[in-house]
């Protein structure tokens, strides 16, 4: 028996219950998820034990072939959950860069504080948060009271369940995300080098599209992905600002657990979301593991 | 020019906090309205809905109050601290152990477990929550309280194992040597030297942690089972159901414990040793 030294013991000790837990309770159900989505959906909800690549193919638009036409529905909401996402992204990049700067020049007492008060909504409720546009933007909301009572519109508009709805909450709720890292990378930028770009002569413009922005690269793509990968999947924010009309993969996936019962598809689409993830992440490693070379 | 600029950025950051804060200090605002109507046109100042939830009499007729029982919302509350207690205490010793193994050994696996721990911060959380469904109804297992538990540890043991690593990262590990040298053991230099210094991390880890546990929406919903509703869970039901006057009171007191716990957390987490 091959016998352990001391500091074999403590990081045995140190690491196994981390080890078990994570691999029950995490690995565990990942690969139960991914052997499920090509399982056969049972007639009555359930699963058949038989190999089943068809849920991949319906996400594409073609079903079994016997009883599903070829339609790309699946792909559609696919597609919008991926171009809200992305919107929701380009938002929350528009709101935080240039606050991210302002922040920056403060003192540093002002900067702590106010890092605080951008960070501090990422530890409060979502669905208040969410609620509370609900309350903005309903038919008899605040929005609508104010533009009636001032007699800029007669009729109350139709704010919510739009495309334009579910961006705005998901801006709302994922801001903090995109704000950290944006911020943390002009919070290093070096100041001599854009002294440098202004002393050989470059205009603002130019030393900004030349120094500082490909120098806060870094961050605001770890912030796009921070953002993205969760406004993809994200389900509460349109069923509650989106209702019906906005269906994204995430409510697709509710519907399969809850409504259809159809869970080996349901895990398709997460397998899918598994796979959005992927590629952003592997593409972020590349893109620092090119800088880090470079440097 | 360059102070247009700066008025510019001035005006525009004001902007930028009006939009974070003012959507939920007119949920504060209006939760003191006593308008039992329409919840946003502003009638007088009253706590009625306040006492309505604690079950004190009010003006209010029966008809507008909304939770049918308060016992309800008073048992998801139940079950949402019950969670949130023993998630944060078990995702703390997880964490914690995690981060001391990877900040203080060196071994050939450090690079798999930062991965490992990465991963559930950044997917998404229906991912997860559907995953654990799937794998929960697979073995057999009820769904509840435990089970919300269990979902509730995978994320956050990521959550206490990032803020500790970085407490330990900004630790001088030549205190540890110090103490290594003066004679005590690794046990000893452990709990009368580490863990004193990186006990403000842990301890405001846990303070977030309890607070993401209380407020865990989307992997509570797909895990939680009829009988073990948590308070978001709850309120999504809520608010499914219709928009009532109470809502506003209730969302009044948990962002007031939020604002509270996650300042408490920061506050310890960002403190120096």
């Amino acid at each position: 028996m091959r016998s352990f030294n001391g500091q074999q013991k403590q990081l045995l000790v140190l690491l196994t219950p981390a080890t078990l837990f994570l691999s029950v309770f995490f690995l565990g159900p990942l690969l139960i998820m991914a052997v499920y989505s090509f399982l056969e959906p049972g007639l009555y909800g359930g699963v058949e034990w038989s190999f089943y690549p068809w849920s991949y193919g319906r996400v594409l638009g073609w079903a079994d072939g016997f009883y599903e036409e070829f339609d790309i529905v699946y792909l559609e909401i696919l597609l919008r959950s991926a171009g809200l996402a992305l919107a929701t992204v380009a938002v929350t990049l528009l709101l935080c860069y240039p606050v991210a700067f302002w922040i920056s020049r403060m003192p540093s007492r002002w900067k702590s504080f106010c890092i605080f008060m951008i960070a501090l909504p990422f530890f409060s409720s979502m669905i208040i948060r969410l609620y509370a546009w609900i309350l903005i933007l309903r038919d008899s909301g605040f929005a609508n009271q104010i533009l009636l009572s001032l007699g800029i519109i007669a009729e109350p508009l139709d704010l919510m369940y739009s495309g334009t709805a579910v961006i705005l909450g998901m801006v709302y709720i994922f801001v903090p995300f995109m704000f950290l890292p944006v911020y943390s990378s002009v919070e290093n930028l070096d100041p001599k080098l854009i002294k440098a770009s202004q002393d050989l002569g470059a205009t603002p413009f130019t030393t900004f599209r030349r120094v500082i922005f490909p120098m806060t690269l870094p961050g605001v793509i770890a912030g796009s992905i921070l953002v993205f990968i969760p406004a993809l999947g994200n389900f509460v924010v349109p069923s509650m600002l989106g209702g019906a009309k906005v269906v994204m993969i995430g409510n697709l996936v509710e519907q399969q657990f809850l409504a259809s019962r159809n869970w080996p598809f349901g895990a398709t689409l997460s397998m899918v979301m598994i796979l959005f993830m992927l590629l952003v992440v592997s593409f972020y490693l590349l893109k620092v593991m090119k800088k880090q070379r470079a440097a | 020019m360059r102070k247009l600029i700066n008025h510019l950025m001035s005006g525009y950051g004001a902007l930028f906090f009006i939009f974070l804060y003012a959507p939920v200090i007119l949920v504060v605002a209006y939760s003191f309205n006593s308008n039992p109507v329409n919840v946003m046109i502003w009638k007088e100042f009253s706590f009625d809905w306040y006492i309505n939830l604690f079950g004190g009499e009010t003006n209010l007729s029966d008809s507008s109050a909304y939770v049918e029982s308060t016992d309800q919302l008073f048992s998801a509350l139940k079950v949402s601290l019950t969670v949130a207690a023993f998630a944060t205490v078990v995702s703390t010793v997880l964490g914690t152990s995690v981060a001391v193994a990877i900040a203080r050994y060196r071994f050939r696996l450090q690079g798999f477990y930062r991965l490992l721990l990465m991963v559930p911060m950044v997917m998404p959380d229906i991912v997860l929550g559907i995953a654990l469904l799937i794998f929960f109804v697979g073995v057999g297992m009820n769904l509840g309280v435990t089970s919300i538990v269990i979902g509730h540890c995978t994320f956050l043991t990521s959550y206490i194992f990032i803020v500790v690593s970085a407490r330990l990262a900004g630790m001088n590990p030549m205190i540890e040597s110090a103490s290594a040298d003066l004679g005590a053991n690794e046990w000893q230099t452990f709990r009368r030297v580490t863990l004193p210094l990186i006990l403000p991390g842990v301890i405001g880890g846990a303070l977030l942690s309890f607070i993401i546990s209380m407020d865990d929406l989307v992997i509570t919903y797909f895990i939680s089972g009829v009988d073990s509703t948590t308070l978001p869970v709850f309120i999504m039901s809520m608010i499914r159901r219709g928009i009532k006057p109470e809502i506003n009171a209730i969302a009044t007191m948990m962002l007031m414990a939020s604002v509270l716990i996650a300042s408490a957390g920061i506050y310890f987490k960002s403190r120096k040793a």
